[in-house]
């Protein structure tokens, strides 16, 4: 399916980028994500994880190194990405429903007049059930539980048939059996989406997702499997506590399956 | 109430003031939908306040050097569109203290304003009816006027309703698919400044957010979607205005101030409704569980 000479989809070349306040917020950025790559970026509040995306949006300019978007530079290639967009910053009562919603995905930098069209309404409600929101199309945004409104974002990303999908934080209003749900959502859009997202919940991405990219001002790539102690120190710059989930407490204090 | 009426018939004045409160009411039904939604009622006010420097400066120059032509509207208008894209460059520019500069433009034009009304020789009495405006002075030139920036306002509200919606639904999703933000941001501002400057002769600067902002806040408890709280918003409006003028007319109460205490205890009213029926929910919930 893939063939060896397309482009990356995103590719960063020794990127910098500083407010302007003068704060570096992200140095020396190297990686590319491959056409059909599913990856995650983690790293701790403030560490660029929501910068990295808005350079790839073009909402940001990097101070120095250069970007390439599917093999042009960040904003000419906007309308091929579909952007989720953090879920918390929005007006929770806006009056809009569903389809209305996801239509607003189909503009586009050229003005178009009047009423959606036929085919835009059909590619809507094609995007609302890949989502799972099938029949939910007349319903108002704001009546929508936190999953489902998450649902109708993404929707709204995946009707304007981009070649990338960025997510901020998807799962950050779900709950943990919702989350596994969305990673499921998640692997069937990657058949034919290239995914990057920004996500929190590390131990949990990394069953499903094929290279996480760490960034703390810097970054390195991991390859799932090699997701250990050491690599989440890395991350956070402290001692991280993981989780055992083979080891269990007892009043007698902890016992230790191997002890 | 059948004194109004049967003046009504007869009294030019009277007609000129009804056909403005339903015209006012469609801009602002409109308009304030957007204002309320996309948070810009301290914006609103500001340009509102402003606009009285504006008002004060034309009819100084058209009383002292005698130029007839020049009509305080005309000075109100001018402010208007100006003061809102200052504010508009600011806000989009400088993310910080906007509210600082909103606050200083909002008082520096009412205080040039009350500067060159207090030295406009003649009575001062449009000081008073500008702040708390006075519908029973609508002339029918005012009336072609509102008609006009009406017109202005439902076409390019029809033309731009989908960015418009977008725009104050998620700004950043939009830029990201290549809508002019800014653009759009700024026709807001613009569209907001011109109904100010109209809802200004029904209600008066002082009163104006009431006027744009009541009416939605009813309407969107009871309606999902942006064109239907519109629409409802400006029936509401209509109501509001013709009431305020109908009952304030045998009393000789100023109509304006009337207008808004009726829009204000409709909304309040609203708000006590809907609490009751949820409390009314909540205690049926457990007994149909049961």
């Amino acid at each position: 399916m893939k063939i060896d000479s397309s482009p990356p989809v995103v590719r960063f070349s020794d990127v910098n980028f500083a407010y302007e306040d003068g704060n570096t917020v992200l140095e020396n950025i190297n990686f590319s994500l491959d056409s059909g790559d599913f990856a995650c970026v983690v790293g701790p509040n403030g560490g660029g994880k929501t910068t990295l995306l808005k350079l790839i949006l073009g909402l940001l300019k990097p101070l120095s190194g250069s970007i390439s978007v599917l093999g042009r530079s960040p904003g000419h290639s906007q309308a091929q990405i579909g952007y989720v967009p953090q879920f918390s910053k929005f007006d929770a009562g806006f009056p809009v429903n569903v389809l209305d919603v996801v239509l607003m995905g189909c503009l586009q930098r050229s003005f178009s007049w009047g009423r959606y069209s036929a085919e835009q309404i059909d590619k809507a409600r094609a995007a609302l059930e890949a989502v799972g929101l099938k029949g939910k199309e007349d319903r108002g945004f704001a009546g929508l539980s936190g999953g489902q409104k998450q649902r109708a974002l993404i929707a709204r990303a995946l009707v304007s048939e981009p070649r990338l999908l960025l997510l901020d934080e998807p799962t950050a209003s779900v709950d943990v059996h919702g989350t596994e749900q969305f990673y499921c959502m998640f692997e069937e859009l990657n058949q034919k989406f290239t995914i990057l997202m920004v996500s929190h919940d590390v131990g949990f991405v990394s069953g499903r997702v094929k290279s996480v990219l760490c960034v703390r001002k810097t970054l390195q790539i991991h390859p799932v499997s090699e997701l250990t102690g050491e690599a989440l120190q890395d991350i956070y710059g402290v001692d991280v506590n993981i989780i055992r989930h083979d080891h269990r407490c007892s009043d007698k204090g902890h016992i230790c399956p191997h002890s | 109430m059948s004194a109004f009426i049967k003046d009504l018939l007869e009294l030019q004045f009277l007609q000129n003031a009804v056909i403005a409160g339903i015209l006012c009411s469609i801009a602002s039904g409109v308009v304030g939908t957007y204002v309320v939604l996309k948070r810009i009622t301290y914006i609103a006010a500001a340009i509102s306040h402003c606009i009285l420097g504006g008002l004060g400066v034309a009819r100084y120059f058209s009383v002292v050097y005698d130029l007839p032509w020049l009509r305080p509207v005309y000075g109100a208008v001018f402010t208007a569109i100006a003061s809102a894209l200052l504010i508009g460059y600011i806000s989009l520019r400088a993310k910080e203290r906007e509210d600082t500069v909103i606050s200083a433009l909002w008082s520096i034009g009412m205080a040039v304003g009350v500067l060159f009304i207090f030295k406009t020789p003649g009575y001062n009495e449009d000081l008073m009816s500008y702040l708390f405006g006075n519908i029973l002075m609508v002339s029918r030139e005012d009336l072609y006027l509102i008609g006009v920036l009406d017109l202005v306002v439902i076409g390019l509200t029809v033309t731009f309703y989908h960015q418009t919606v977008a725009v104050c639904f998620d700004e950043e999703f939009a830029r990201t698919r290549g809508v002019a933000v800014e653009f759009y941001y700024l026709l807001l501002l613009c569209l907001t400044a011109l109904t100010v400057v109209l809802t200004v002769s029904v209600v008066g600067i002082i009163m104006v957010i009431a006027l744009l902002s009541l009416p939605v806040a009813i309407a969107s408890r009871f309606f999902d979607s942006v064109w239907k709280i519109m629409l409802a918003a400006t029936v509401l409006g209509m109501l509001f205005t013709l009431s305020g003028i109908a009952l304030s007319y045998t009393p000789n109460l100023p109509s304006g101030a009337l207008t808004i205490v009726i829009a204000g205890a409709a909304y309040f009213l609203t708000l006590a409704w809907s609490s009751l029926r949820r409390s009314k929910i909540q205690n049926n919930a457990p007994d149909a569980s049961s």
